[in-house]
């Protein structure tokens, strides 16, 4: 499912990067790689604040969308 | 010869910190990302052999905006002795993708992991030689901040840029690796032998301007290409995605052997909590407005608690309107130099004046500034792009615009520059023409005259000149954005929000000095000048046929030239001064016309305007002198001038309108000049400046003629016809569908433009 979908408080494991090569490379950039876990700091209306690595990164809705993440196992 | 190294790492990692430190210079660091925009340079501190260069924050190599393109072209193209990479050791995986691409520049490298405080704090521990030692560079311990390590750390950097030596690390796997080795094989001689491993692996990632500045021959392509399909073929992957995926596995790699995690980290932070209200979707805005109510209201409002009033209260009734003329009187009667020469006249009426009204309004500026810095060092604003961006991304800006806003509201030529931080060429343009309507500290004793002249310091006319900024911004990009040349969704929002943390009072206090300080010099310099020069055009005139000083010359003229003079200005005979003659009144008097249906046509207020090209505060520079005329002698305080303001807007809205106008009307020359720098081009700018223009006096005839007949101080008139077509015409610009352009046709990238 998209990023956006997820809710505050989510552990989820990042499946695939859509959108463009630019906007790909540059997620991976700031931290969104596939296979890594990010923490839903906060959500609303798909506007989020996400914990990537050890940072803090926000995105807006429309980039949100374009990352494809699965519920953790763990 | 001199060392140049290069500061080079992640946006808001510490290096304008570390370079102040090294240097010993001032350059102003915020808690944001992109406060650096420009590269810098500067001498180390003891050793003046060595340039340091501060970079603008980038995450890596391959350019994504404008200042990306700066770092990455002086790191490729200017070529350091050495580069230090500052790392920020509490995200120190996300960091470390772009020294694995810093060490293949084949440039000594010194890698220093910051805010090694914060990292012991929490308990983490970080083996800097194992770390160093899979980099394949030496690195070194600091904490910028403190200053901790910094000196070790250029020393380093030194050392290793004398010695010359650069030895990248294997970061890919076997065969990634390999394809590599043969890729650099064939472009051998049509590259530097240093840079071969970073055209190899640009090459392998078919970086577009790379592969075109080479121009291989077809065959050396050819076998180029089949070597990256043959890797992608074995990995199922594209080979710009398996380049940086194998980046990460390496960082994974080192970070096992090198650093020690206290562990359970799960769970908020103060710093998520604060973020989940402050960013919340319905308390997000009221809590911005608030912040920025409350900041205005201390600084400028006419409260208890208002210590920026108070000062300048203090300022401009004591110091300016007592203590420094009485000290110019003293010192000039000593030096024999009678009152009522032009000498005196000059100093006292025209320096004394004019300046003294500019710098009573430093305490009000400094206690703003001291303000906004605090929120600004805190990391509150950045969060505020991220709230913005949501009402931002409604009329099609990004949230990104925000920020260049956020700086012009200290000084709008930075916060144009600002505007290469947004990727998207169409909405950097938008942002630098539309940036300072801000209200910048220069604009600050207009709205200070307004408030406490006409206004009796209502904390709320400060306020309002800054949603009226922000206000013009949004409703500019809504209108603008339907045009053809603006059309298309503004670049997705991606920020790092930095960690809140206590504001470093060294920083506050930097940040805060350095603004009203530049204000002072200004003061010192181009207010003294144009006072002069105002004093002197509104000094000498023609008096009845005769020119000369126009005091004098007013002591002999019968009530019939009077007469005459007033009905030329349309006033009534008693309120006619000598200065109504003077060279200024008479240009004035000329332009006057045009901003009569804005409520201030009056010739003081008009060339009080004009004046504000110069620079800002010469708006009130030149209300200081041209006001200080009530009788013989000077005014006892600053009151009286603020009596003569009030007189010449018998509307208040008038001077509400007044406000309007020199807030948002062309910048002064200087910001003309930055936004000429932008824009590259003058089409652009003169679009930039008579919109911008256009939009003041639109927006001040409308608040004049038909706010002002709403509350019964303007009465109907042709005018009020003008200004309700001016409304519905600005209401249709608003809510007129707009060009639609065509799917993805449009969306060039500030990057490309600037190729």
């Amino acid at each position: 499912m998209p990023l956006s979908m997820t809710t505050e408080g989510d552990s989820v494991t990042i499946v695939r990067l859509t959108g463009t090569d630019e906007v790909r490379q540059h997620l991976s950039e700031i931290g969104f790689v596939v296979g890594d876990r990010v923490t839903v700091i906060s959500n609303s209306s798909g506007n989020m604040i996400l914990q990537v690595k050890e940072g803090r990164i926000a995105l807006d809705r429309k980039m949100a969308n374009r990352i494809q993440v699965g519920l953790s196992a763990e | 010869m001199a060392i140049r190294i290069a500061l080079a790492g992640n946006p808001n990692s510490g290096k304008t910190t570390l370079f102040n430190s090294l240097t010993g210079s001032n350059q102003y660091v915020g808690n944001w990302p992109g406060v650096t925009v420009e590269k810098k340079g500067g001498t180390l501190k003891g050793n003046k052999e060595v340039e340091i260069q501060d970079l603008p924050g980038i995450y890596s190599l391959s350019p994504y905006t404008l200042e990306e393109v700066v770092s990455r072209q002086y790191l490729v193209t200017d070529r350091p002795d050495g580069i230090l990479n500052i790392v920020d050791g509490t995200n120190i995986e996300r960091n470390l993708y772009l020294t694995t691409q810093l060490a293949e520049l084949g440039i000594p490298m010194v890698v220093a992991v910051n805010m090694m405080d914060l990292v012991r704090k929490k308990g983490d521990r970080i083996d800097i030689g194992a770390l160093g030692k899979a980099l394949g560079c030496e690195a070194v311990e600091i904490a910028a901040l403190k200053g901790e390590g910094n000196q070790e750390a250029a020393a380093k950097a030194v050392a290793a840029a004398k010695a010359g030596k650069a030895a990248p690390s294997a970061v890919f796997e076997e065969d990634v690796e390999t394809a590599l080795q043969k890729i650099s094989e064939q472009i051998k001689g049509s590259v530097p032998e240093n840079l071969s491993r970073w055209y190899a692996v640009k090459l392998f990632e078919r970086d577009e301007k790379v592969v075109a500045d080479l121009k291989l021959s077809a065959d050396r392509l050819g076998a180029i290409e089949r070597e990256i399909e043959a890797v992608e073929k074995a990995q199922d992957d594209d080979s710009e995605s398996i380049i940086t995926n194998q980046r990460y596995q390496f960082i994974a790699k080192v970070l096992a052997g090198a650093v020690k995690k206290a562990g359970g980290k799960h769970g908020l932070t103060v710093s998520d909590k604060v973020d989940r209200i402050v960013t919340n979707r319905i308390l997000g805005l009221p809590i911005f407005a608030v912040v920025m109510f409350l900041v205005y209201a201390i600084a400028m409002g006419g409260w208890a608690i208002s210590i920026g009033t108070m000062g300048t209260n203090f300022a401009n009734d004591v110091i300016f309107g007592e203590w420094v003329p009485g000290l110019f009187d003293t010192i000039l009667g000593a030096l024999g130099v009678a009152e009522g020469s032009v000498v005196y006249g000059l100093i006292q009426d025209g320096i004394v004046a004019g300046v003294g009204a500019v710098l009573g309004f430093v305490p009000q500026m400094l206690v703003l500034f001291l303000l906004l810095a605090i929120l600004e060092d805190i990391g509150y604003m950045s969060r505020v792009a991220f709230v913005m961006d949501r009402i931002f991304r409604q009329f099609g800006l990004s949230g990104k615009s925000f920020i260049p806003c956020l700086v012009a509201t200290g000084c709008g030529i930075p916060g144009i520059m600002a505007s290469r931080t947004i990727e998207n060429d169409r909405d950097r343009k938008l942002t630098v023409m539309t940036t300072t309507f801000m209200p910048c500290g220069a604009k600050l004793p207009i709205i200070g005259l307004v408030a406490g002249a006409i206004f009796g310091e209502s904390p709320w006319v400060a306020v309002s000149a800054y949603f009226i900024g922000i206000g013009s911004v949004v409703l500019s990009g809504i209108i603008l954005k339907k045009f053809k040349a603006f059309a298309g969704e503004p670049s997705p929002f991606v920020m790092e929000l930095p960690a809140y943390h206590v504001p470093s009072v060294g920083n506050v206090l930097r940040a805060t000095w350095e603004r009203g300080w530049s204000f002072i010099k200004r003061a010192g310099s181009v207010i003294v000048i144009s006072s002069v020069v105002i004093w002197f055009l509104s000094s000498f005139g023609t008096v009845d046929g005769n020119f000369g000083l126009v005091d004098d010359l007013w002591e002999n003229v019968d009530d019939a030239y009077i007469e005459s003079v007033a009905q030329d200005m349309d006033i009534s005979a008693d309120e006619v001064v000598a200065m109504d003659d003077s060279l200024l009144a008479g240009v004035g008097n000329v332009i006057a016309p045009v901003f009569r249906p804005l409520g201030f046509g009056k010739w003081r207020a008009t060339v009080a305007t004009i004046t504000g090209l110069v620079a800002k505060e010469e708006v009130v520079g030149t209300f200081g002198v041209l006001y200080n005329y009530e009788g013989e002698e000077l005014s006892e305080n600053g009151d009286e001038i603020w009596d003569n303001v009030r007189a010449d807007f018998p509307a208040a809205v008038g001077g509400f309108a007044f406000m309007i106008f020199n807030l948002l009307c062309a910048p002064c020359f200087a910001a003309i000049g930055a936004i000429k720098r932008e824009m590259n081009n003058a089409k652009w700018t003169w679009a930039a400046i008579g919109y911008m223009t256009a939009w003041a006096y639109v927006l001040a005839l409308i608040t004049y003629q038909v706010v002002g007949l709403i509350l019964g101080q303007v009465a109907f008139g042709f005018g009020t016809i003008i200004g309700f077509l001016l409304l519905a015409g600005l209401i249709y610009l608003l809510v007129r569908k707009g060009y639609v352009p065509e799917e993805g046709a449009r969306n060039l990238t500030s990057v490309q433009a600037a190729r």
